[in-house]
């Protein structure tokens, strides 16, 4: 079926709905293709198509959703009906009404994500062979490493958003993914780590910064030094964090405390907009935009909302100035929609989302904020996190390196990362000169998983690492 | 389904497959979300999921779609047959044994059918008001109730033919107490059941509002090593997840699971038994057959501390010279890999209420938030709803705590499990108490 086709359906839906205050279409077609090979046997490969149409509407004050995999004019008004039904009984329930939305603008257009190797170009052939040899790699670097694997993975992205706030949007998207995992091996002591990268780019951009085996190489090199690292004693301390960190830092520690729903819900941020929050040093930010530097993996031009996806400052200088939101959201706090609409798959409604979501660099380098530290860590590889609504939050690191009077000491095995929020960006006194996204592999997970990313330099500041006593 | 199946599978074998399978899922209902103290939004959820699986000689190829339609089927067929074409040839890539497959009865629910949106919303909103009215200062961040007829078809070259129908119901809580500037860690609860007459929502709300409610109010500790009680909830997360990767065949063969080599051997204390079961109506992943047309069976994996075997699929099985454990999971979307289906931990013998009062110096998890690596069984992470329990009291909640160690270790450790068990959506566990664990203040 032609987009133009798909638009005329999508336009007729609209025009069939008449006495619904709004109605979104969204067509959604996603191709993702997958690769993974393991100890020298592939152990997936898998091509899956989805697409299909999912409508949601607002009617007396309240949303109604439904979907379809069956695009023709009879199914798509069917699911409209199902949509504007179940937004009419929910009306008999709900307590506090959508009282509106907040303005958009009419745009239309496409917008096509920017390839350097367009993936459908690249065979099929070619990805097996990387995942395969990068694997091979991984296991070759030393006789300690007794496991590996190797995940190519690629997500493309076809959309036709059309509403009846006069948007009409078609967005082509790109998004791979190279991660190798190693395994180090011992007697009965066992490390596993991982190196990758996730961009929204095309092939080429994918290996930019690296060539694939590097990342098999890194991968081991990192899990063979940690086979021997001790833990470190749990304590409250300095720790400068790497930029994958501080993109997590971001992501779990302040982002989701300023999602509009959460903060609606009872977050700690509630309320705290013109208020001090942390350190001066620190400005941050989310942005559907790759900003600084290019390709990260959360980037997405126009949310699923049909809003443009801007640059949005949550913190400037220390001072928080925005939430990020939906157009509901918007309204209720009296600003302007921040393009934070996200929706995984075409039968999933959008929900308030980060993309990319990184501090921005100062003026240290590295090496003199590892001089000036007496006592403290250099935390390094992000691995998984959380956050609470309380303002704690935590996450997990691969590598923990000693400093001790301002040189970089014994490597230790990485351990969970604790504070809160306010506090720990509070601690920050030194921000680094450099930056990176390094977060790009992950996924975040809320109802739906959604591709983000985060970054910055490197910081330094105060919190608590979990360990033996 | 069964046409569109056997579609997939004529065509895959036209185009050159020597062995093709063709799994198939629709899935229809309805959904209500909560969210900050109100119900948000209504939703008809329905979806279809084709998987077609070929193998040429000994090599692997795998397509999925979510669409009937016979143009798109030949082109997934094709798709699959061209990854096969690529793909290296693998000895141990084989179909199972064609077995009869006994339906189990107590997944199924007529009255499921006739459950409407109008239903679902009604129990979304039962669940939100227990948990409002147990105390004005519990706050619903979010929550749903889903009610879902979801039915499997799987054909394949073999003439193997198996069909099912299961009905499904879950519904989860989540939010914080909210005392004037004191905000309380988040938490969550959830349930679920084949059965409409099963359905407790209420007990869900109550239980997440006590939670939420009696961690106000929290103080700081001086860091200790000593006991950990984890909720079932707090179990799911460090105890169910490492013990269902480390029990799969495909991490054992790897290298990475760290029961490798110790079938016969202590695992843990003798006070654990643990079983995987696919037989056990109870929990959600119940079914009367697995991703490969395999029948389901109740796997007794740890006995009295001793571990007695993995789980496997038919790949796994064709590398250690077993037979399939019926645990191919996995859905249309990709091809069959080895799961859990059930974890379940049998019942200790003392009470809650005894395990407690036995405990010296100690601390209840309700809920760890953190990392844990199932390869090794590390594991860092802070402690969520937590209570500091001191000579067999109950003395506060605790804030900002951190809890670490080494799972494995910890089994061996394992000192107490409480005759009390929780249904989650796809376990059955108790409350379990270990020793020798490490806590750090902030």
């Amino acid at each position: 079926m032609t987009s133009s086709l798909i638009i005329d359906d999508l336009r007729s839906v609209i025009s069939k709905s008449k006495g619904v205050k709004y109605v979104e279409t969204r067509y959604h077609s996603r191709i993702a293709n997958e690769v993974i090979f393991s100890n020298g046997e592939l152990e997936m490969i898998r091509t899956v198509q989805n697409s299909g149409c999912g409508i949601r509407v607002l009617v007396d004050g309240c949303w109604g959703f439904s979907s379809t995999n069956v695009l023709s004019k009879m199914t798509l008004v069917d699911s409209l009906s199902e949509a504007i039904a179940a937004a009419k009984l929910l009306a008999e329930t709900k307590k506090k009404k959508v009282t509106g939305l907040a303005q958009s603008n009419d745009i239309k257009g496409l917008f096509k994500t920017k390839v350097n190797g367009d993936l459908h170009s690249v065979d099929i052939e070619q990805k097996v062979k990387i995942a395969k040899e990068a694997e091979i790699q991984a296991r070759k670097y030393s006789e300690t490493i007794k496991s590996a694997s190797c995940i190519y993975h690629e997500i493309l992205d076809h959309k036709i958003i059309v509403n009846s706030d006069g948007v009409e949007v078609e967005v082509y998207d790109s998004k791979p993914e190279f991660n190798v995992v190693s395994v180090a091996c011992r007697g009965s002591e066992s490390v596993t780590t991982s190196e990758g990268i996730g961009v929204t780019g095309g092939w080429h951009d994918l290996f930019s910064k690296k060539d694939p085996f590097d990342y098999a190489i890194l991968a081991s090199e990192k899990a063979t030094k940690l086979l021997d690292a001790r833990h470190v004693t749990g304590e409250k301390t300095t720790i400068i964090l790497d930029p994958g960190m501080v993109g997590l830092i971001c992501h779990e520690a302040i982002g989701h405390m300023v999602e509009a729903d959460f903060v609606i819900s009872g977050s700690v941020a509630k309320g705290k907009v013109g208020q001090k929050i942390a350190s001066e040093l620190i400005t941050l930010v989310d942005s559907g935009q790759s900003n600084i530097a290019a390709n990260a993996a959360g980037t997405i031009a126009i949310d699923d909302e049909g809003i443009i996806a801007g640059r949005i400052v949550i913190i400037e200088n220390g001072i928080l100035k925005s939430f990020l939101h939906n157009r509901e959201t918007a309204l209720i706090f009296d600003t302007m929609p921040t393009g934070n609409a996200r929706a995984f798959e075409y039968n999933d409604e959008p929900l308030i989302r980060m993309r990319n979501t990184f501090i921005e660099p100062r003026n240290d380098n590295l090496d003199d904020i590892i001089k000036e530290t007496k006592y403290g860590y250099l935390i390094k590889g992000p691995r998984s996190g959380q956050a609470d609504a309380n303002g704690e939050f935590m996450f997990g690191s691969q590598e923990a390196y000693s400093i001790q009077n301002g040189e970089v000491k014994e490597l230790m095995k990485g351990t969970s990362i604790s504070g809160n929020a306010f506090d720990v960006l509070e601690s920050v006194d030194m921000v680094g000169n450099d930056f990176e996204y390094d977060i790009g592999t992950g996924y975040c997970g809320k109802f739906q998983p959604a591709k983000v990313d985060g970054g910055g330099p490197h910081i330094r500041c105060t919190a608590l690492l979990g360990g033996l006593q | 389904m069964e046409d569109t199946c056997y579609l997939a599978v004529r065509e895959a074998e036209n185009m050159g497959a020597e062995y093709a399978e063709a799994f198939m899922t629709e899935n229809k209902g309805s959904e209500a979300l909560i969210e900050n103290n109100d119900l948000k939004q209504l939703k008809y959820h329905k979806s279809v999921g084709l998987g077609i699986r070929v193998f040429i000689g000994s090599s692997l190829g795998f397509s999925s779609i979510n669409s009937s339609e016979r143009e798109h089927i030949k082109d997934a067929a094709i798709k699959a047959i061209k990854l096969a074409r690529i793909s290296p040839a693998d000895k141990y890539n084989s179909i199972p044994k064609n077995s009869k497959i006994e339906s189990l009865e107590g997944i199924y629910d007529k009255n499921a059918e006739s459950f409407t949106l109008h239903d679902a919303t009604k129990m979304a909103s039962d669940m939100l008001d227990a948990a409002k009215s147990f105390d004005d200062r519990v706050s619903v961040d979010s929550g749903n109730f889903t009610n879902s007829v979801t039915t499997h078809v799987l054909l394949n070259s073999t003439g193997m033919r198996a069909e099912e129908t299961v009905t499904s119901f879950y519904w989860s809580i989540m939010g914080m107490a909210i005392d004037d500037k004191e905000v309380s860690n988040f938490d969550f609860r959830f349930g679920g059941t084949h059965h409409v007459k099963d359905i407790d929502v209420f007990s869900t709300g109550r239980e997440f509002a006590k939670t939420v409610v009696n961690s106000l109010g929290p103080r700081k500790i001086e860091s200790f090593r000593g006991k950990l009680l984890l909720t079932p909830t707090a179990a799911t997360d460090l105890i169910q997840d490492v013990i269902a990767y480390s029990i799969n065949s495909s991490m054992v063969q790897k290298g990475a699971s760290k029961f490798g080599g110790k079938v016969g051997k202590y695992v843990s204390s003798d006070l654990l038994t643990l079983e995987d079961d696919a037989t056990d109506i109870n929990s959600l992943g119940a079914s009367s057959f697995d991703r490969e047309g395999v029948p389901h069976r109740r796997n007794i994996i740890i006995e009295n501390g001793i571990l007695t075997r993995f789980i496997y699929n038919t790949y796994t099985a064709n590398k250690d010279n077993v037979e399939s454990s019926g645990n191919a999971g996995g859905s249309p979307k990709m091809p069959p890999i080895v799961s859990a289906t059930n974890i379940i931990i049998k019942p200790g013998k003392l009470k809650l209420e005894d395990l407690i009062s036995g405990i010296d110096r100690g601390i209840i998890v309700n809920r760890f938030s953190g990392n844990v690596n199932p390869a090794n069984g590390d594991f860092s992470g802070v402690v969520k709803g937590g209570h500091y329990i001191k000579k067999g009291n109950n003395e506060y909640p605790v804030k900002e705590v951190m809890v670490a160690g080494n799972i494995f270790d910890a089994l061996y450790d394992l000192v107490g499990i409480s005759k009390e068990r929780k249904v989650l959506a796809d376990s059955i566990l108790p409350y379990m108490l270990f020793d020798n664990i490490s806590f750090t203040a902030g």
